[in-house]
């Protein structure tokens, strides 16, 4: 088992190196920083003083090492906007997204599972066809048009909720229903079929006969089979749903690194990118690698991989 | 990763609070910022964000006046040119910073001698690069000398160039300052999450001065990133003051009845630059002074103006703004005039027209409307809608045929803050006319009011004549607040939070 | 080999719609069955309905639009469609230059199909590329490619596609080339299973040892076996690619005006969604039916052609 866990963790890192060495001469790539930083009412003059103190026309291999070496240390660097170590920028954001992406994924397994569970014990009922359809809407619903027709309808008609913001709870109702539902029709997909298969296999039959209770198999042996695939799904989703959140963040004015990570776009700040990049893809790497182990423990067979 | 700090935020959205409710009662005006403001230090920032705080928190040495456009004392009582580099300021006495530093001369000299020094990365230069030095002369006494004859030196003084503590300064430097911003303004600011939330309060201990005491005690300002939610916040009560709203969503909430929408004019001009000098393209169609002619017949300016720019904005054809001095507006134009457009066209031997890429960084609604009438007379374009950088980037390399673009002149109200900051030969000038250049530095230096009028509007009617830039329209700004706010719009684009008052 | 990451992520379970047929099956040869279960599958039906409207929409474009989707006029900005009180001039009004809405929409279905196709169509090539050399190389190669799709499958595609197109400026192409080159996981995921499953088995053995080239192989023998697969991976994936554009359009950042993509229109009605509301909802209730069909498109020809994975 150790020896399993040492081996994705491995894998892992070497991942996470590649796709910031990727990202990295990426954004290098594109044109001159300096006048990014200069700002939109920056003359020649500014652009050519920021050109001579931060030289960007060293080789961009060198550039890279330099800044995974002190990445290492967990120094990112300095914001070019801000002017502000992009660690410290990230730790103030993080939190609302990561409590974004918590309260998302508890949206959508609440959802999901108990109506994924319910169409399959019962194929083409009424159930069945309402899962069916959140599933096939949410799939092609974008989430930007969904977020503003939720604030119109909830929040300028009804006035339930506050638009925009992140200082109550309140805030978070939303924001949170427009991701959560983002990951909705995977989970409850897979919850359905799962369930299906599980609840035609043979020991459930089996179980049937020996005349235990259909809440009992349900809940003791279908349901817990049916789930496994679907945590693992969910630890997925969860690295996808941490990335997707910029339109989320930026419709809802929630300062949260997805937020961040667009405006810096924007801005063209360079590290401050390069900074999240490497961060949401180690969300998805650890959440995955997550799931692997998850996976391992609970199915003995795949550790001898 | 400061895994406690995280640990706190988290918390800290966690709980509960109640909305408040802002409005006359409370006192205080919530208002949102479009963009998170990179540094509330104010030599730091090259935002409009910024500019607001700084008028507001900060005072300059000067203060123009909005409704006359004269120069009054602010934290000088009085000014008087030495000689054509040197002003000397009697400063105002018994004024203090927030954090109750004396307001002296020694303040004024660490200001001054830290922005115009280079190393110390300012990032609006042209703000302050034209001052050498200061000089004490006693406590309430001080010189600035500049580089060179600057003629515009009290428009600087009593805008962007905002006086610091200079013990405060030293300590904690530019980051400390953005942290904490420490002004002798009639605001000062008592909370800040960099780029997030600025609360202003009243300063009760304020000088007073050409500005005022300020009429509200509170102003709560949010980044909301999108219009739309701001509007929403706005019809939910939680905003009470909205800026810079786009024509056609101002209008409809004027026609509500519920809110005061105002109008007022803004010192930004928009402008069609080509490549005139043949930086892009020796050859291209933009070096024809026929096909530049042509294509300024073809855009119906005052149809974009009446439909998409609207409000207080209008037709010019300087390469400035009129509320700019010396900016002439007796200038030549030509008419809007498709057939003409054509026949110049095949004069200059493209009588099927040609191919051409077209950029733009902002206002993609009119850029799109100047290719669809750039495409009635012949000429096809390729879009191209970049980030300001990339764009900016580009035409200092001269790799744009053709642009629409907008200057802001820094609120500067001279006209060399905009024409000779792009006809004078640097990377952004597209026409690259000896004899323009000529009249423009001579008339920089000089400090003549009569002989710079005179040779601004040289220039600009050579700009015109041979057609290197298409001048536009002038920008406007739209404000809209909750009809128990009273507030009046200035020519300057500048909102002074100190005006703000109730009905 | 455990790639629980790699199948969790990316393959979505069969969603079955089961229904028992009540004429005896096995009397009919496997072609007629498929093509039955196809006429009974509501989803399918109705993902194909709606489909082949957009498709014969964008196809006949010039002959269903009454103006030119570029003619702009200033004096007929944003006049409501016809069902709102508008005239039958303009049967869904105009935009915010006062162009046609009805002729950028039908335009529109043309950038739209069109973007949704191409982007597939090149992760579809890079995705088999990959995963066949995997699963029919195995070893090394194997090991290669699947980190590599670990590498793309940790890197945030929104976030990407963003900053590509922000730094590189935004053009039909270059949207369609980043998405090309970000979707191809799947693609990869599910042909190196298929090319593993497939080599096992006896004759593609023994086609190899008979010496048959490996686009031979892969052709003849593996390509016609997963073919169902891939059709509904593409479906899935262009739906994805389209609504990925309308994201990247939405942020100002997708296809380049005037050319009429719906998410562009998207975009610009979004200004006035507060006011004039139909001029967001007509583009984006169109972008909706068009994923919503491709999706039952690519879940109904999941179900008729591999009716194993129903139950």
């Amino acid at each position: 088992m150790y020896m399993y866990i040492l081996k994705r963790l491995g894998l892992a890192l070497l991942v996470a190196f590649t796709v910031s060495a990727i990202s990295f001469s990426l954004l290098f790539m594109a044109g001159d920083p300096a006048i990014a930083i200069a700002g939109e009412n920056a003359s020649a003059e500014d652009i050519q003083m920021v050109n001579d103190r931060y030289g960007f026309d060293r080789p961009i291999v060198i550039q890279y090492f330099e800044w995974l070496g002190k990445a290492a240390t967990g120094d990112l660097g300095n914001s070019w906007y801000f002017d502000l170590p992009v660690s410290d920028l990230i730790a103030d954001r993080l939190g609302v997204t990561m409590l974004l992406g918590l309260l998302g994924m508890s949206f959508a397994l609440l959802l999901a599972i108990p109506m994924g569970v319910a169409a399959a014990v019962k194929p083409n009922s009424l159930i069945d066809r309402a899962s069916l359809f959140i599933s096939v809407v949410g799939q092609a619903i974008p989430s930007f048009w969904f977020g503003l027709i939720l604030i119109v309808v909830f929040s300028i008609k009804l006035g339930l909720v506050p638009a925009s913001g992140s200082t109550s709870w309140k805030h978070f109702i939303l924001p949170t229903i427009v991701l959560g539902y983002y990951a909705t029709p995977a989970i409850m997909r897979l919850t359905r079929a799962g369930m299906l298969e599980v609840l035609s296999a043979d020991y459930i039959r089996t179980a049937r006969a020996k005349g235990l209770s259909a809440r009992k198999i349900m809940f003791k042996h279908a349901l817990r089979n049916a789930i496994i695939p679907v945590i693992s799904l969910a630890a997925v989703q969860m690295g996808f749903m941490l990335g997707g959140s910029i339109v989320v963040e930026s419709i809802f004015a929630l300062h949260g690194a997805g937020f961040l990570a667009w405006e810096s776009i924007s801005r063209n700040d360079l590290p401050t990118m390069q900074a999240l990049i490497l961060i949401f893809s180690m969300f998805y790497i650890f959440f995955t690698f997550l799931a692997d182990i998850l996976n391992a423990w609970m199915d003995p067979r795949l550790r001898i991989a | 990763m400061k895994i406690s700090k995280l640990v706190l935020s988290t918390a800290v959205y966690l709980a509960l609070s109640a909305v408040s409710y802002a409005d006359k009662a409370s006192d205080t005006v919530n208002m949102a910022f479009l963009k998170e403001l990179e540094s509330a230090d104010v030599y730091f920032n090259t935002a409009r964000e910024g500019l607001l705080l700084n008028h507001s928190v900060w005072d300059g040495l000067l203060y123009r006046n909005p409704e006359t456009g004269e120069y009054e004392g602010n934290l000088a009582e009085s000014w008087t040119w030495i000689n054509d580099t040197t002003i000397e300021f009697k400063l105002r006495q018994g004024v203090k910073f927030h954090n109750g530093e004396p307001f002296n001369a020694d303040d004024v000299v660490y200001t001054v001698n830290f922005v115009a020094n280079k190393d110390n990365g300012v990032k609006s230069q042209t703000n302050v690069s034209w001052m050498d030095h200061a000089e004490k002369i006693d406590d309430y006494t001080v010189r600035i000398v500049a580089d060179a004859p600057f003629p515009a030196a009290e428009e600087f003084l009593a805008g962007p160039v905002a006086m610091y503590p200079n013990e405060y300064y030293a300590e904690v430097g530019p980051k400390g300052m953005a942290a904490h911003p420490v002004g002798t303004g009639p605001f000062k600011i008592t909370e800040l999450e960099p780029g997030k939330h600025f609360v202003l309060e009243k300063n009760d201990d304020y000088f007073g001065g050409p500005k005022g005491m300020a009429k509200v005690s509170k102003i709560d300002i949010r980044t909301i990133p999108d219009m739309n939610t701001q509007i929403a916040e706005f019809f939910n009560g939680t905003l009470d003051f909205l800026w810079n709203i786009p024509a056609d969503q101002a209008e409809k909430l004027g026609a509500m009845g519920k809110f005061d929408v105002v109008n007022a004019p803004a010192i930004r001009v928009g402008y069609i630059t080509m490549d005139a000098a043949g930086r892009f393209d020796k050859e291209g169609p933009m070096t024809k002074k026929k096909v530049r002619q042509a294509i300024y017949h073809a855009i119906d300016r005052k149809a974009i103006v009446e439909a998409l720019v609207k409000g207080s904005s209008t037709v010019i054809d300087s390469a400035c703004s009129p509320v700019q001095f010396a900016c002439a507006q007796d200038l030549p134009t030509y008419d809007y005039d498709p057939a003409k457009a054509k026949a110049l066209l095949a004069e200059a031997g493209y009588p099927d027209g040609f191919t051409i890429d077209f950029y733009a960084y902002r206002d993609r609604p009119y850029a799109e409307a100047m290719m669809g009438f750039l495409n009635e007379v012949g000429i096809k374009t390729n879009f191209s809608y970049l980030q300001y950088a990339a764009l900016r980037e580009k035409r200092a390399k001269g790799e744009v045929p053709i642009s629409f673009q907008t200057w802001g002149s820094y609120s500067i109200a001279d006209a060399s803050a905009i024409t000779s900051e792009f006809f004078t030969g640097g990377d952004w000038d597209d026409a690259r006319d000896p004899e323009i250049m000529e009249w423009l530095t001579t008339a920089d230096k000089s400090t003549d009011k009569a002989v710079r009028k005179d040779l601004y509007k040289k220039a600009l009617t050579k700009i015109v004549d041979e057609a290197y830039w298409v001048p536009l329209f002038t920008y406007n700004v739209n404000y809209a607040m909750s009809k128990e706010m009273d507030f009046k719009a200035t020519p300057d684009e500048l909102v002074r939070f100190f005006t703000f008052g109730w009905k | 080999m455990s790639d629980t990451s790699l199948t969790s992520a990316s393959a979505k379970k069969p969603d079955a719609v089961s229904k028992k047929g009540k004429t005896p099956a096995h009397q009919l040869s496997p072609r007629a069955k498929m093509l039955r279960r196809a006429l009974r599958h509501k989803g399918l039906l109705f993902g194909l309905f709606v489909m082949s409207i957009i498709v014969i929409v964008a196809i006949f474009a010039p002959l269903i639009a009454t103006h030119d989707p570029y003619a702009q006029s200033l004096l007929a900005r944003m006049k409501p469609p016809a069902f709102m009180g508008g005239t039958w001039e303009h049967p869904l009004g105009t935009d915010a230059l006062g162009r046609d809405y009805l002729a950028r929409l039908v335009y529109g279905a043309r950038i739209s199909l069109l973007i949704g196709l191409i982007a597939a169509t090149i992760s579809a090539c890079i995705g088999t590329f990959m995963g066949v050399m995997a699963g029919y190389f195995g070893g090394r190669i194997d090991l290669l490619v699947t980190f590599f799709i670990n590498v793309r499958l940790a890197m945030p595609v929104v976030l990407v596609a963003l900053a590509v197109v922000a730094l590189f400026g935004g053009s039909l192409y270059v949207v369609v080339s980043v998405l090309g080159l970000l979707l191809w996981d799947r693609f990869a995921v599910v042909m190196r299973a298929a090319t593993m499953q497939v080599r096992k088995l006896e004759y593609v053995a023994a086609a190899q040892v008979l010496g048959a080239s490996l686009p031979r192989v892969l052709f003849k023998d593996i390509l016609p076996n997963v073919m169902n697969h891939l059709i509904v991976i593409f479906t899935l994936e262009m739906a994805h690619a389209i609504i990925l554009e309308a994201a990247l359009s939405f942020l100002g950042l997708g296809v380049q005006p005037p050319t009429p993509s719906w998410g562009l229109m998207i975009s610009e009605g979004k200004e006035m969604l507060l006011f004039e509301s139909w001029l967001i909802t007509i583009p984006g209730v169109a972008l909706f039916f068009l994923v919503l069909s491709i999706n039952m498109l690519g879940d109904g020809i999941r179900d008729v052609t591999a009716p194993e994975g129903r139950n």
